[in-house]
């Protein structure tokens, strides 16, 4: 029994990165996994816990805390185990300037791609009439709003392109920023290598033609690199539906 | 540490970090730049990846020993964790995740919102006026696509009524929940002062005459803009204003999210 409890889905995203944090800090947590296309997070259980309904959540003692970087953040700073932001720092600004580049602007086109492909028509599946309860009950307004457009799939063909644009760009400035230093932010591994793995290490099957080994060398080394640290097996182990295992594309051939 | 901070007007970004160096007490050379003929895009501002894609749009760049920096918030806790104590950030790991939530919050909902309706109010029509090639000469600079694109959709005057309608709703609520920071009577959003005072104030102070009615009724969050007017490091950056109403200068901020 720990004092601290992840609130999570799969290792993958905004739960996969205080599951990786905790794990690379050496923090003994307690794991309460949440089913995001059963829409557990909404139920009134969790929403004890986060009246949001956004995951994850993590409880230390009686604080409660929400939003992934933040929570890495915290994490870093409240318990012992290796540093996660780098000493230097201008090399802090520039790991927390990734992290909002990749939360604000990189990610949101990857989870567009990925919900219109994967979770879109996986949740479509469900009962209408239960499909329809289940919105209404998310707490936050634009929540709801994004929730529709995710499980409809009613983005428009100008903002799935304007996505895959994106996405392109990014992939281009992960590379350079990868060809530059050794890890993401600086020259050591740091919370924006955890924030971006969880992003991107789906990336060699999601966009094989503008993320593999000849055009982002860099990206896939980082890739693998992180991907072979203990922290992560331990973490991506936790995973139970099919979708982490793209992880295992990272292996070494 | 050799500084120069290239600033706008003292309202949005350029408010915070303006107010924050003020704050931390470092030396900077001070250079105003006007955002809203895309100046931060010249030959003048030191650039780099972050300052082209920084999703704050139009935000000040401080150059620290040669690095060009960009989005306001990281900015002043740069300049927080530069200074021998941290004045503007607190030092429990809890607070601080406290503050930089509220931050966020401010960033991604009601920044683009201000952006909006700033922008709309004062600047579009401007930006009509100009002349095509003029225009497009200032523009051709900018790197980050989508950045480009809303100063575009600002000079055609492309204002989209939900959005419009969703900003003023988010600017409604960033008021209210200022006030019920407030409702236990503290001088300062997280009792002592912080970034999160300056973050909140650079974005909605100027709302006031665009969205008069977020402001009724709010006399806790009035007495709390009243005290933000009035501190000495806030002051000092409004002092440098070269137009005579600051608060009614906005360039295109960071976009509204993409997800609704």
């Amino acid at each position: 029994m720990s004092d601290v409890t992840l609130y999570h889905w799969e290792p993958n995203a905004n739960s996969g990165k205080p599951m990786l944090a905790l794990m690379e800090k050496g923090v003994e947590f307690d794991s309460h996994y949440l089913d995001l296309l059963n829409f557990d997070q909404h139920k009134p259980d969790y929403l004890a816990v986060n009246p949001q309904g956004t995951i994850p959540a993590m409880t230390h003692g009686e604080r409660v805390l929400t939003e992934s970087t933040a929570m890495m953040e915290y994490v870093d700073e409240a318990f012992p185990g290796p540093k996660l932001m780098p000493e230097d720092l201008k090399d802090q600004w520039r790991a927390r300037w990734w992290m909002k580049f990749i939360d604000q602007w990189l990610a949101p086109s990857f989870s567009m791609i990925g919900w219109s492909v994967f979770i879109g028509p996986a949740v479509r599946k469900k009962d209408p009439k239960e499909l329809e309860a289940a919105i209404d009950r998310i707490p936050l307004p634009e929540r709801r709003t994004a929730w529709r457009k995710a499980i409809y799939g009613t983005f428009s063909d100008d903002e799935m392109a304007e996505s895959q644009r994106r996405v392109a760009v990014g992939i281009r400035m992960l590379e350079d920023a990868l060809s530059e230093r050794k890890w993401l932010a600086c020259n050591s591994y740091s919370l924006a290598d955890i924030n971006g793995f969880n992003s991107t290490y789906a990336l060699p099957l999601s966009q094989p033609d503008l993320a593999n080994d000849e055009k982002t060398p860099h990206i896939m080394e980082w890739l693998r690199k992180i991907y072979e640290r203990p922290a992560a097996k331990k973490t991506w182990a936790m995973g139970k539906t099919d979708m982490v295992k793209r992880v295992q594309l990272l292996e070494r051939s | 540490m050799a500084m120069t901070l290239y600033h706008g007007e003292p309202n949005g970004p350029s408010l915070t970090v303006l107010a924050a160096l003020f704050e931390t007490g470092h030396e900077a050379e001070l250079k105003a730049i006007d955002l809203t003929k895309g100046e931060r895009h010249g030959s003048d501002v030191p650039r780099s990846v972050e300052v082209d894609m920084s999703i704050e749009g139009e935000g000040p760049v401080l150059v620290a020993d040669g690095e060009p920096m960009a989005d306001a918030v990281f900015v002043a806790r740069y300049l927080n964790d530069a200074a021998e104590t941290s004045p503007i950030v607190p030092t429990d790991p809890y607070a601080r995740w406290e503050m930089m939530t509220w931050c966020r919050q401010i960033i991604e909902r009601t920044a683009p919102a201000a952006a909006y309706l700033g922008v709309k109010a004062t600047l579009a029509d401007k930006l009509a006026v100009m002349g095509e090639d003029g225009f497009n000469a200032m523009i051709a600079p900018i790197r980050s696509e989508d950045l480009k694109a809303r100063w575009i959709a600002a000079r055609a005057g492309d204002f989209e009524d939900d959005k419009l309608e969703d900003s003023h709703a988010k600017i409604k609520a960033a008021l209210e929940k200022i006030e019920s920071q407030l409702k236990d009577g503290r001088d300062w959003l997280f009792g002592a002062f912080s970034i999160a005072d300056l973050e909140t104030y650079a974005w909605t102070a100027g709302m006031r005459g665009i969205v008069p009615e977020a402001f009724e009724n709010k006399s806790r969050t009035a007495a709390w803009l009243g005290r933000m007017q009035a501190r000495r490091s806030v002051a000092r950056a409004l002092s440098l204003a070269k137009s005579a109403a600051p608060q009614s200068v906005w360039a295109p901020g960071p976009e509204i999210n993409r997800w609704g």
